[in-house]
């Protein structure tokens, strides 16, 4: 510095020094922060309860019509698309012995653009 | 003498300075706030209580005693994985389980590292509110007083209470012509009762849920035969299993402890007293017989999903007083299973 | 009087200034994050607490019965169903364990299906007490139910989309 002497040199240091610890801690604060904000939005992106919900409705499709074709499924598929933004199928095959009980093998396709979800269950 | 640029570098130094220093306190509120991963652990939490049954699963956790208690791994308290929300309510008991003198049965440490988990030693406040059909409530609750500024979730669950068979005077379980000994046996087919065409939620599972078999109006099944009997002698009560996947199946009894009260494993009342009867009581009966059959008993037989299981009343009386006999199966038909209750679990994290 | 002695003087002075400003800007830009977080976090709870209150009224207290909400879905408005359904809801939702009662508000409609048409029908209005102004920040939970022949939405069986929307006052 022009028309200076240089003896406080150590105090800028210092000040140097501070500057640099204070914008860690700030660091240390965005991580933390970014904990409560990806964890509640992973939860909320993350459609579970929209799948289970969807398991049983085609659970309750299966007791109700078992492998028969009905309109019911068209219903689920169309006001998915429409109002859950969600491309849905499932289809339910004939009964078979598993283990010594007859029942259905079912498929359910879920995809609303982030999450994809594929099941063979057998009910 | 003060340079004018010394003034206007000043100036703007101190101008800069007092913003700066006006930041402050909004950068500091956000340190304080609690929301920051309270919440999600307070969420985390709630699923493992509300989605999952729990570790392990067979026998499941809940029968662990203070001396097994270590070897838990994961409280959960659904009835099982395919039922989010609905909880066994055994768990529950368990849970919130507190000894006489207000010890829980868990300490902190327990719920730390077996419901919450995380390195941070976090504070918790459990509690539950079971509202009964008749409107009362039955709260349930561990852990400390809320601080301001916790981390919170709300779950809406059903708890699911286990069944009882009730057996009153029945024309079908009498003889004409009693012995000596006399004998009643309460069947329980772990094949019927635990075929996948029942949900878990309305399943009768004797494997994590007592069993409960009461004789009401037992003085319906005394020899009326002159001289008409006062009472019969309850002698003993046996266990019985088969397993008919073997070749030759056939009923054996069980090696249990018959002669030893111990109300963990089960409890045997008589003519309504509040008397704890072993298994081998040798008392006259008059008015009724209420035997429960805790899971924790259930578990020492080793029964599987085939097995059949006799619970066996022997009745000893020269000449024979009582005329009850027969086999009462202990299935959905004869079980009355209360309605599931509706509760509300609140967790929070601090 | 005026020279040019002191320029590095003013300089350094709007140098320090610009960089204490920049700091405090990226301080306080990175902390800020904070706040849109913070945000999610009651709609996270809220949208779970209303999952949980739709599937515990479409489980039935015993094995082999109707539940709440079909039976409210299917007596309608005119029989009183979504009086019930309301109560219900509400009921369940505002319950708190010791004893207070939150405020939560709702409103609802169903979705169904009918020919190439999605029509919608309003179940449940929003409360009339003017606390209504339609900018709350809601979620939207929904519940899938089937209803049998002769349903109010139509005569075949139907499924139905129960929509409910949340919101704290």
């Amino acid at each position: 510095m022009a028309c200076m002497n240089e003896e406080g040199q150590w105090i800028v240091l210092m000040g140097l020094l501070v500057a640099v610890a204070l914008f860690f801690l700030a660091l240390i604060i965005n991580q933390s922060a970014l904990v409560g904000q990806t964890t509640a939005e992973g939860v909320l992106e993350f459609p579970k309860n929209d799948i289970r919900d969807l398991r049983e409705a085609v659970f309750d499709y299966v007791k109700e019509f078992g492998d028969a074709d009905n309109a019911v499924r068209e219903d689920i598929i169309a006001i998915s698309l429409e109002r859950k933004n969600a491309v849905v199928s499932f289809t339910v095959n004939q009964k078979m012995d598993v283990s010594g009980h007859w029942l259905h093998p079912v498929e359910i396709h879920y995809n609303n653009g982030v999450t994809v979800y594929n099941e063979t269950v057998y009910y | 003498m003060l340079s004018l640029d010394f003034l206007a570098g000043f100036t703007i130094f101190m101008l800069a300075l007092i913003m700066v220093v006006s930041m402050v306190p909004g950068l500091l509120a956000g340190l304080e706030s609690s929301g920051i991963d309270y919440d999600a652990v307070a969420y985390r939490t709630g699923v493992i209580l509300v989605e999952d049954p729990g570790w392990p699963a067979y026998p499941p956790w809940e029968l662990y005693g203070e001396a097994q208690k270590d070897e838990i791994q994961r409280m959960g308290l659904a009835v099982s994985k395919e039922t989010p929300n609905i909880l066994l309510s055994t768990k529950v008991e368990r849970f919130f389980e507190k000894s006489p003198s207000g010890e829980p049965f868990f300490t902190p440490d327990d719920y730390r590292k077996r419901v919450i988990f995380g390195d941070i030693p976090y504070s918790y406040n459990f509690s539950l509110n079971i509202s009964n059909p008749d409107g009362s409530y039955e709260p349930k609750q561990a852990g400390d007083p809320l601080p301001p500024g916790y981390g919170y979730i709300r779950r809406v669950v059903k708890i699911k209470e286990p069944g009882v068979a009730e057996i009153g005077s029945n024309v079908a379980y009498q003889t004409e012509t009693p012995q000596n000994p006399q004998n009643f046996t309460v069947r329980l087919n772990f094949s019927d009762l635990l075929g996948p065409e029942r949900g878990p939620a309305y399943r009768i599972d004797p494997r994590t849920e007592p069993v409960n078999v009461t004789i009401t109006n037992f003085d319906a099944y005394l020899n009326k035969t002159e001289p008409a009997a006062e009472s019969a002698t309850l002698k003993d009560v046996t266990f019985w299993k088969m397993d008919p996947t073997r070749p030759n199946p056939r009923f054996t009894r069980i090696p249990f402890s018959y002669d030893t009260v111990n109300s963990n494993l089960y409890t045997l009342y008589v003519n309504g007293t509040s008397d704890l009867h072993s298994l081998q009581p040798d008392v006259p009966v008059k008015s009724s017989i209420s035997l429960v059959l805790k899971p924790a008993a259930t578990s020492l037989f080793t029964l599987d999903q085939n097995s059949i299981l006799d619970i066996r009343f022997n009745f000893e009386n020269d000449p024979p007083q009582t005329n009850i006999t027969g086999t009462h199966l202990y299935d959905y038909v004869n079980v009355t299973h209360p309605p599931l209750k509706t509760a509300v679990l609140e967790v929070a994290i601090w | 009087m005026v020279n040019d002695a002191g320029q590095l003087y003013t300089m350094e002075g709007v140098a320090a200034g610009i960089i204490m400003l920049l700091t405090a800007y990226i301080v306080v830009s990175t902390t800020s994050v904070y706040t849109t977080g913070d945000t999610h976090i009651p709609d996270m709870q809220l949208e779970q607490l209303g999952s949980d209150v739709l599937a515990m009224m479409d489980t039935p207290d015993a094995e082999d019965t109707e539940s709440d909400l079909k039976r409210y879905i299917n007596a309608d408005n005119a029989a009183g169903g979504s009086d019930q359904f309301r109560d219900t809801f509400l009921n369940y939702c505002n319950r708190t364990t010791s004893g207070a009662i939150d405020n939560l508000y709702m409103s609802a409609n169903v979705t169904y299906r009918e020919g190439d048409l999605i029509k919608e029908r309003l179940f449940v209005e929003p409360p009339d007490d003017g606390s209504w102004t339609g900018r709350e920040s809601a979620v939207r939970v929904t519940r899938w139910v089937q209803l049998p022949t002769g349903n109010p939405y139509g005569s075949r069986p139907q499924a139905v989309l129960v929509e409910v929307l949340l919101w704290r006052a």
